[in-house]
């Protein structure tokens, strides 16, 4: 029993970050059907801005540890945020009236773009975060050694998802999102700035990416230039196993898978663990064809 | 007059026929040419363009013709290339009488994982073929069964040969590969104008209406999937016999990514545009050397400026067009059959 | 459609004129990893061989003649390395040196054994690759299985009778992991309580930590690569779980003890020597020159073996000229104990690497690599 809670806190601390990452994915596939294979690469991009900052500016000696923590957060968010809105306008803008698979393929191609300049910026080899920035205390719940790292991870992850989810239902400019994720036409109509509020949400779901790009390095160290790729297939699998879409089901997505790998990994197989979780995911869509929590836009009827 | 020759029915088995003639010349042209080691580099190109061809060719059907998102295509690729590889190395079957097995076994898996997920829609299938292609890759890494060689893969795959001539230079690969490749053009070509292909179009285009003129959606579908499956596991036989070594690793998810862009980028549907992108897509890779560890960054970059450039695709397939006057009498329900068809709707939205 | 045919000539025209080859004297080719997976690895192959066919060039070539290193990206996959290998056998090259990864190595062997080519392997450890009777084929790399001798005994004389063993479903770390697990069997020095595999390239091995930690063993062996050790070395620290952790040759990395941090200290692992702890000054002083024009170490041990083939390969063709069957042959015969960078040299009838290669080596307090007396 000890053990299952301990493998429990490992997979919704691993959850966590799936889904801030699978955010980022439901919410431009919510506004405009597009599975923008680039964001795992914004997330890198943010792992690494976050990475440039800590060690240009030395900020480790001046602020404490969470407060370094926080400003570096912050800033990746902000500069991935522009990164986002750019790739935007020069790859996914020109083709919104195409066929959507031709996006697909140019948002494949940025993704191999931007991980390929990061590796002849940055280098191949992996880069490492300081370590000592953040606290290794570790609580005990329920008999099992928690390291407060990871609380802290899982809890400020479900804070920025509680901060979207309130943005988009008690805002303005959150009900305009969900306006242009309905009908774009329909939002035109009633006087909404269309491209704006795809700016706005190519400004959102990156700098989320980029949020947990930081967190990862702050707390796992270790940062390489194609990392993006499995957590993007992963974050992306938590989306489609929630709904797309659907900023709900991105968190409930993102937490369960990574729950089913933790567990999948301790009672079955570790060699097999990815397979059980897409295994799962095709069960599930069997017999819930639009994920968990369901699509909020039929595709068509 | 221009206008006049591309309409003529024959124009693209016309086209086809010039430009297999010119391909047949190439090892020689190479030869002749007097580049370094009798143009081998560049023939060994030429037959992995050719491979990914005949993968595209048969992603096609399912992406391109009947429009259904699947983004795992390499894992019926894998299927093919291992079964030739287990069959061939221990079992000592000749590797061309491994050809139809490899089909036979992927279509069969295909058949099996497809079926139960056919009714997903768009984005859906396509993440759960992603699955598929990634569970294929672990299952072949975990040395499943026993016969897979784990991560090591397995080598030693013999040469193929036929009547006693075996096809070891990469120049005899070379025909070998182009010959299969000319050939699934042909059978792809007589595919797309037969009842079966109007009917993937039809599905592709609107399946609603599709089932409403009666018919079975799914099972049309399915038949996509497992026509494309049997063909990409020939192309995995002539895969093992090109590289004799196969590992989990070469049948990941990237490939599919490869394949499906592709499909795409050669106009969705186009069989013409798809031998147009394989060139475009794998000799760009190659080309692109030059560049260093940036070859890349520059692959990425054409791949998202050939799309923004040309939305369309390279050579998006024409519009069905159909001489009424001659259809009555011959196939009187076919003009029925057809002509939603020629709305040009638009896949969603 | 004329658009669609000028396209196809511009690209079979500009296919036809990459592989014309400038002329030089001697013609080494290297065949790395320069993209793909093992990118780091390749870059740094390539940079140390640019840095030594500089100095060798400098101090007047081989024999008068000066050397052209031809560099071909294998991207690390099967694929890209046949078509590498055929790039490499059109420019002529007498000689080449790569690749890292077996299964890589082995869809080239062929093709330059084919062609008359002498490969030298650098990162290839599955025993097979040197068991199909090739002549021109060598590896400076030891085998699978002496690096699997050596961990079995190290594991038997530190006395840990209840062993949990680790990989990563690579093809270089399942086969060590298989070949260690073989000899503890034959041996009985042992008892093996767990073997599985984690998945390389996550950054969460708690799961896998935890599943550990339950089955109680007095040590674990991971076969895998550094990355992976440094993030487990570091969330065993973080779990308060100390049993020891000792690895294979792929851990010899210094990035290790930066991702692991503190948590690297008294880490154990195996590996042929570093420049720094042979007596080779030679050695030393290319180590030194590499740091200081790249600002950073060679990533890790395949580097400098990348390093030792490309000696031997100089060393060869100073006696037999740049002809391929003459240099198989004087490495097979005559070179006997040449000081490498790994310690001394030769190969066998097969041309594998002969003698005891492998050294234990432990990580102190300050994150240094401490080779422990035999």
């Amino acid at each position: 029993m000890e053990e299952f809670f301990q493998q429990l806190t490992n997979g919704l601390a691993v959850g966590g970050i799936y889904a801030l990452i699978a955010l980022g994915y439901t919410m431009v596939y919510g506004i405009l059907r597009l599975i923008n294979f680039a964001h795992g690469d914004l997330f890198t991009l943010g792992a690494y801005l976050g990475f440039t900052l800590l060690v240009s500016w030395g900020l480790s000696g001046v602020l404490g540890g969470l407060a370094v923590a926080g400003v570096l957060i912050l800033f990746a968010m902000g500069l991935v945020a522009i990164a986002g809105c750019l790739l935007e306008r020069i790859a996914y803008r020109p083709l919104r009236n195409s066929d959507r698979l031709t996006a697909v393929v140019s948002a494949l191609g940025a993704s191999i773009f931007v991980q390929n300049a990061i590796m002849l910026v940055c280098g191949a080899r992996s880069q490492v975060y300081p370590t000592g920035i953040l606290p290794t205390t570790i609580i005990p719940i329920f008999g099992v050694d928690v390291s407060a790292m990871r609380f802290l991870m899982f809890g400020f992850s479900l804070l920025l998802m509680l901060l979207l989810y309130g943005f988009i239902h008690k805002t303005r400019l959150g009900a305009a999102i969900r306006a242009v994720a309905i009908d774009q036409d329909a939002a035109k109509l009633m006087g909404i700035d269309v491209n704006r509020i795809i700016s706005t949400v190519f400004l959102i779901g990156p700098a989320l990416g980029g949020a947990a790009g930081v967190m990862v390095g702050l707390f796992y160290g270790q940062i390489t230039y194609d990392m993006g790729f499995s957590f993007g297939l992963k974050a992306f699998t938590a989306a489609i196993l929630g709904g797309i879409g659907n900023i709900p089901g991105a968190m409930v997505g993102g937490i369960l898978l990574g729950v089913i790998e933790a567990l999948g990994a301790a009672y079955i197989s570790i060699a097999w663990k990815d397979a059980i979780a897409f295994c799962v995911l095709i069960l599930i869509l069997i017999f819930r064809p639009t994920g968990i929590l369901g699509e909020r836009v039929a595709e068509k009827i | 007059m221009n206008a006049r020759i591309i309409d003529h029915p024959q124009f693209s088995l016309l086209v086809g026929v010039v430009f297999f003639m010119l391909m047949a010349m190439v090892p020689t042209g190479l030869e002749l040419s007097g580049v370094s080691g009798g143009g081998i580099a560049q023939l060994d190109v030429l037959n992995k363009i050719g491979i990914y061809a005949v993968l595209a060719l048969s992603l096609n059907i399912i992406l391109g013709q009947t429009g259904l998102f699947n983004m795992g295509h390499a894992a019926f690729f894998a299927v093919g290339a291992y079964t030739t590889a287990i069959l061939n190395t221990m079992y000592q079957w000749p590797v061309f009488s491994t050809m139809p097995a490899a089909g036979f076994l992927a279509a069969l898996f295909a058949f099996l994982v497809v079926m139960p997920i056919i009714h997903l829609r768009g984005d859906y299938l396509l993440v759960v073929t992603i699955g598929i292609v990634e569970i294929v890759r672990i299952a072949l890494m975990n040395n499943i069964f026993g016969i897979t060689g784990g991560p090591n893969g397995i080598y030693g795959i013999a040469r193929p040969a036929l009547f006693g001539l075996v096809f070891s230079s990469v120049k005899l690969q070379y025909y070998l590969i182009w010959s299969f490749t000319g050939i699934s053009l042909f059978l792809f070509y007589l595919l797309e104008h037969s009842r079966i292909g109007r009917a993937f179009n039809y599905i592709k285009h609107d399946d609603l209406a599709a089932a409403g003129c009666g018919i079975n959606v799914a099972r049309y579908k399915l038949m996509a999937f497992v026509l494309g499956a049997f063909w990409a596991g020939m192309a995995g036989t002539l895969y093992a016999a090109n590289i004799r070594t196969i590992e989990p690793m070469s049948f990941n998810f990237y490939e599919s990514v490869i394949l499906f862009a592709i499909v795409i980028l050669g106009g969705s549907g186009s069989n013409a545009g798809v031998i147009l992108g394989a060139f475009l897509l794998v000799g760009l890779q190659d080309l692109f050397r030059g560049f260093d560890s940036a070859r890349m960054l520059f692959f990425g970059a054409a791949m998202c400026a050939m799309m923004v450039f040309r939305p369309q695709g390279l050579l998006p397939p024409r519009r069905r067009r159909y001489n009424a006057w001659q259809l009555v009498g011959k196939f009187a329900s076919a003009i029925r059959r057809s002509y939603p068809c020629d709305e040009d709707k638009r896949n969603d939205r | 459609m004329k658009k669609t045919f000028s396209l196809i000539t511009v690209m079979l025209v500009s296919l036809l004129y990459t592989g014309v080859a400038s002329a030089a004297d001697v013609k080494i080719g290297l065949m790395a990893p320069i993209t793909g997976a093992f990118a780091s690895e390749g870059q740094d192959m390539q940079k140390l061989l640019e840095l030594m066919v500089e100095e060798t060039n400098n101090s007047g070539g081989i024999n008068g003649s000066k050397v052209e290193l031809l560099v071909e990206d294998d991207g690390s996959t099967p694929r890209s390395a046949a078509t590498a290998a055929s790039r490499l056998v059109a420019k002529g090259a007498p000689v080449v040196i790569g690749t890292y990864g077996s299964a890589v190595t082995e869809a080239s062997q062929d093709i330059y054994d084919e062609a008359g080519i002498v490969q030298i392997g650098t990162g290839s450890t599955s025993i097979r690759l040197t068991a199909k009777g090739m002549k021109r084929f060598f590896r400076t790399c030891p085998r699978d299985d002496e690096q699997g001798r050596v961990a079995q005994e190290t594991l038997q004389k530190l006395g840990y009778k209840r062993v949990a063993i680790l990989h990563d479903n690579s093809a270089y770390a399942k086969g060590l992991a298989d070949e260690t697990k073989a000899l503890i069997d034959a041996k009985k020095s042992a008892e093996i309580i767990f073997f599985d595999a984690l998945v390389p390239g996550e950054r969460d091995y708690s799961a896998i930590l935890t599943k550990l930690k339950g089955v109680n063993p007095d040590a674990i062996f991971f076969t895998g690569y550094y990355p992976e050790a440094g993030q487990l070395l570091r969330q065993m620290a973080e779990m308060k779980f100390s049993i020891p952790l000792l690895g294979g040759d792929a851990t010899n990395n210094l990035d290790l003890v930066k991702i692991a941090g503190p948590a690297a200290e008294g880490y154990h692992f195996i590996s042929p020597p570093m420049p720094a702890d042979i007596d080779n000054p030679a050695a030393k002083e290319l180590i030194k020159a590499y740091v200081a024009k790249y600002k950073s170490q060679p990533s890790s041990i395949w580097v400098v073996l990348a390093g030792d083939a490309y000696l031997v390969l100089v060393e060869a063709i100073k006696h037999k000229g740049p002809d391929a069957g003459a240099i198989a042959e004087y490495l097979h015969k005559d070179l006997k104990d040449f000081e490498g960078m790994t310690g001394k040299i030769s190969f066998d009838d097969k041309g594998d690497r002969v003698g005891d290669i492998y050294r234990l080596y432990k990580v102190d307090e300050k994150g240094n690599f401490i080779l422990q007396p035999k």
